[in-house]
């Protein structure tokens, strides 16, 4: 069965922020604008978290672009209340704006703060609704969302492949941060195929996940040389 | 007060009120194994819905049962009126 | 001959008898009835106004973000929910306990349960993104999340409750009804043709008998249900065990706090005085004095063992508290439900009204401070190195709250203005039965006479 998943090389990451314009650009969201931002209500499906060491002369700073983990127990599908979350097949924790009531108790519950919420109506002003990806719906006010492993080109390469008649190989799926990011830090693929590169690389030395001692199971993997 | 009985429309407005309660509440035992139901379907842990039924449809139930209880007891409790 | 017989004994329908008093909301009512309803359904409607910007713009216009996704709706959901134990937990361990002293109290208890209830159980339909979408918890809706569980209980209770609230009002209805009240119709349907038979009463009696201890279960649950909204999830400082017990605790503290300031206020409102006596306050307040004391044990016992363990997550959550930016929060808390209520209580010269209403309101704003302190802190720390969060409630939020405390005065006012605030036919059964009912339970449990002693008849009476 597969399990969609995502490798993270923080030794080969710069911290350049292309993985975030990609996945606005790739998922249509909007941006909130100064004054929203400075109320907290910073609008990313990936953010880049920053971990300051060290001491005042000599900090240490390191960035960790963090999706959604899309984990095997997800805390957040356990306390929705309608079914608008739910663990896919394929491991993908996706979200069904149709049915959110935005009750925000799956935000309450994430220890990633992995979800955000559309406290006003997206605005697409003037020219910037020609922009938008076709392929991946607009949410209206009021609902909760949050990375889909741009389950939307996995889509797309699955109908590729059955085209061609062949099953989906490694490689086949390139989410949009990983497409975008200059340094090639972002692997995904299907961790269940021991041969694909994100179950390779998730079997490192250099591996850690953040908070996985809550048994969440998350499925995105980090690599550094140091933890 | 010479007469006892209220008139024939207020008994059966109380009467449908009574009615209406257990609508209500056959409405919400059923509601909640509608979903049991939904998430037997979806997968999902049975465990807690089952639990949840368990406890609370015998408490609605109880709850409408009092009443109607209640009700009947006051009626067939009333002292003969004369002029029946 | 049976006529005559049941006249004599409904003395209700002399004009001026001797519970008259009770009924001076209902018959006496004018001018002020229909000001004070006024005035506060324009408070209601201003603040439903506010809460259209709400519905326009979406849940942007308050002050909520990522991470404090939850605020003000939510805290108040919990605090109304919290207080509504007053009522019909506090009037069922009184009847069941048989204490005497519960008779004026009971009425106004069950009445604070039901309005409250209403209130409170609608604060998550404000707290939602897409309210039209609410009734997807009835189609779609998942019974393994506790906010299910919450739909659950509270409807239970809500039900549990009012059927509690109404059994026992029914002799009241009925005395209404004979005195020819307003609306006729009204109170000769709610009366449900009660006449004061012996049958009667006794079906009465099972009813409640059953309903009271059937509640205090329900209202248990409902407490602890909704602390595991909370204590489900692995958030620093929610995830306790202690919350179900401590969350029912709080709440029978708050309610009991609750209901007392509506009886100190109501009194005065409606001239109470002969039937709310210092002592039945000197009764509650030390059940409130207890509560206290019991909710300080509750929270050194949660805070020392955060503190003792020093896990990271919990410890900045802990200190964010304890000496951070909700430091004034925290030790209102603190001040305003343990150190003041204590010290007023625990002393006779104190324990009168004015004492007893200060003490109240300290403690109904202290239970307010705890549930901000429970649901913001926990959300302000997430566990990953993102900024601590901040909240700041804006006026929509503000404005519910308040159109949330109008629409609990409203409830009271209109309850008042159709029905007694106290039981008139439970006092009057005190008067012919329970006197002589306690006499004789009070003497069974002396130790029994010797046979000497009863075959020499009464002798050392």
């Amino acid at each position: 069965m597969t399990r969609w998943g995502m490798v993270i090389d923080l030794d080969r990451c710069t911290g350049c922020g292309s993985c975030i314009a990609a996945c606005h650009q790739e998922n249509n969201l909007t941006a909130v604008g100064a004054p929203e931002s400075t109320r907290d209500r910073g609008f990313h499906w990936l953010r880049l978290l920053r971990e300051v060491s060290g001491s005042e002369r000599e900090a240490k700073v390191r960035y960790l672009p963090q999706p959604c983990f899309h984990c095997d127990d997800p805390p957040c599908v356990r306390v929705c209340p309608v079914h608008a979350t739910y663990l896919s097949e394929e491991g993908i924790v996706a979200q069904i704006y149709a049915r959110c009531i935005g009750c925000r108790y799956c935000m309450a519950a994430c220890p990633y703060n992995a979800k955000v919420f559309n406290w006003f109506e997206p605005e697409w002003p003037g020219e910037m609704r020609n922009k938008t990806n076709p392929d991946v719906s607009l949410r209206p006010k009021g609902v909760v969302e949050k990375c889909t492993f741009c389950h939307h080109r996995i889509v797309k390469a699955r109908e590729e492949a059955a085209m061609q008649g062949r099953e989906v190989e490694d490689g086949d799926v390139t989410p949009a941060c990983a497409e975008s990011c200059p340094a090639k830090a972002i692997a995904f693929g299907d961790l269940d195929d021991a041969e694909s590169q994100v179950s390779q690389m998730s079997r490192s030395p250099r591996t850690f996940q953040l908070h996985d001692d809550l048994g969440t199971k998350p499925k995105v993997y980090y690599l550094a040389k140091t933890e | 007060m010479a007469n006892l009985q209220e008139p024939r429309w207020i008994f059966l407005l109380q009467v449908a009120s009574v009615a209406m309660m257990w609508v209500f509440v056959l409405g919400i035992a059923g509601w909640i194994l509608h979903l049991l139901n939904l998430s037997h379907e979806l997968q999902d842990v049975l465990s807690a819905s089952v639990g949840i039924s368990i406890v609370a449809i015998p408490v609605f139930l109880t709850g409408a049962s009092v009443l109607t209880y209640v009700f009947v007891g006051l009626r067939r409790g009333r002292e003969k009126d004369p002029d029946d | 001959m049976s006529e005559a017989h049941r006249l004599d004994q409904k003395e209700w329908l002399e004009p001026e008898f001797q519970d008259r008093d009770l009924l001076r909301s209902i018959e006496d009512s004018g001018v002020g009835f229909r000001v004070t309803t006024g005035l506060l359904m324009l408070v209601i409607l201003t603040c439903w106004v506010l809460f259209g910007r709400q519905i326009l713009y979406g849940l942007g216009v308050t002050g909520l973000n990522q991470p404090v996704a939850w605020g003000f709706y939510i805290v108040n959901f919990v605090f109304f929910i919290g207080i509504s134990h007053a009522g019909t937990l506090i009037s069922a361990i009184l009847r069941l306990s048989q204490a005497e002293w519960r008779r004026p109290i009971t009425r106004m208890a069950e009445v604070i349960t039901v309005v409250v209830l209403g209130i409170g159980a609608f604060h998550p339909v404000l707290d939602l993104g897409r309210p039209e979408r609410a009734l997807n918890i009835f189609t779609a809706g998942r019974l393994q999340s506790p906010l299910l569980w919450d739909v659950s209980a509270i409807s239970a209770y809500f039900m549990a409750s009012t059927v509690y609230l109404y059994i026992p009002l029914i002799p009241d209805i009925a005395i209404l009804r004979d005195r020819g009240a307003w609306p006729r119709w009204f109170y000769s349907f709610a009366a449900w043709g009660w006449q004061g038979t012996p049958r009667q009463h006794a079906v009465l009696e099972r009813a409640v008998g059953i309903m009271m201890i059937l509640v205090i279960p329900i209202a248990v649950s409902v407490h602890t249900v909704i602390s595991y909204i909370f204590a489900m999830t692995l958030q620093p400082a929610w995830h306790s065990t202690i919350f179900g017990p401590y969350f029912v605790v709080g709440a029978i503290f708050s309610g009991i706090a609750a209901l007392l300031i509506i009886m100190i206020v109501l009194r005065r409102i409606y001239h109470l005085e002969r039937y709310l006596k210092q002592i039945h306050f000197d009764y509650l307040s030390r059940l409130l004095l207890v509560m206290s004391l019991l909710w300080f044990y509750f929270t050194f016992s949660e805070f020392l063992t955060a503190f003792f363990g020093n896990e990271p997550s919990e410890m900045r959550v802990f200190f964010y508290k304890f000496s951070g930016p909700y430091a004034p929060f925290f030790w209102g808390m603190v001040m305003c439900n343990f150190v003041v209520p204590v010290l007023i209580l625990s002393f006779r010269r104190t324990r009168k009204i004015p004492g007893i209403l200060i003490a109240s309101i300290l403690v109904v704003v202290g239970m307010w401070l705890e549930r901000l302190n429970i649901v913001v802190p926990s959300l302000a720390n997430p566990r990953l190195p993102l900024p601590t969060g901040f909240y700041i409630p804006s006026l929509v939020e503000w404005g519910m709250f308040a159109g949330g405390i109008a629409t609990l005065i409203l409830g009271f006012v209109v309850f008042a203005r159709f029905f007694p605030l106290i039981s008139i036919w439970e006092i009057q059964e005190s008067r012919e039965q329970s006197v002589r009912e306690t006499t004789e339970r009070l003497e069974s449990y002396l130790p029994d006479r010797t046979r000497a002693v009863a075959e020499s008849g009464s002798g050392g009476d």
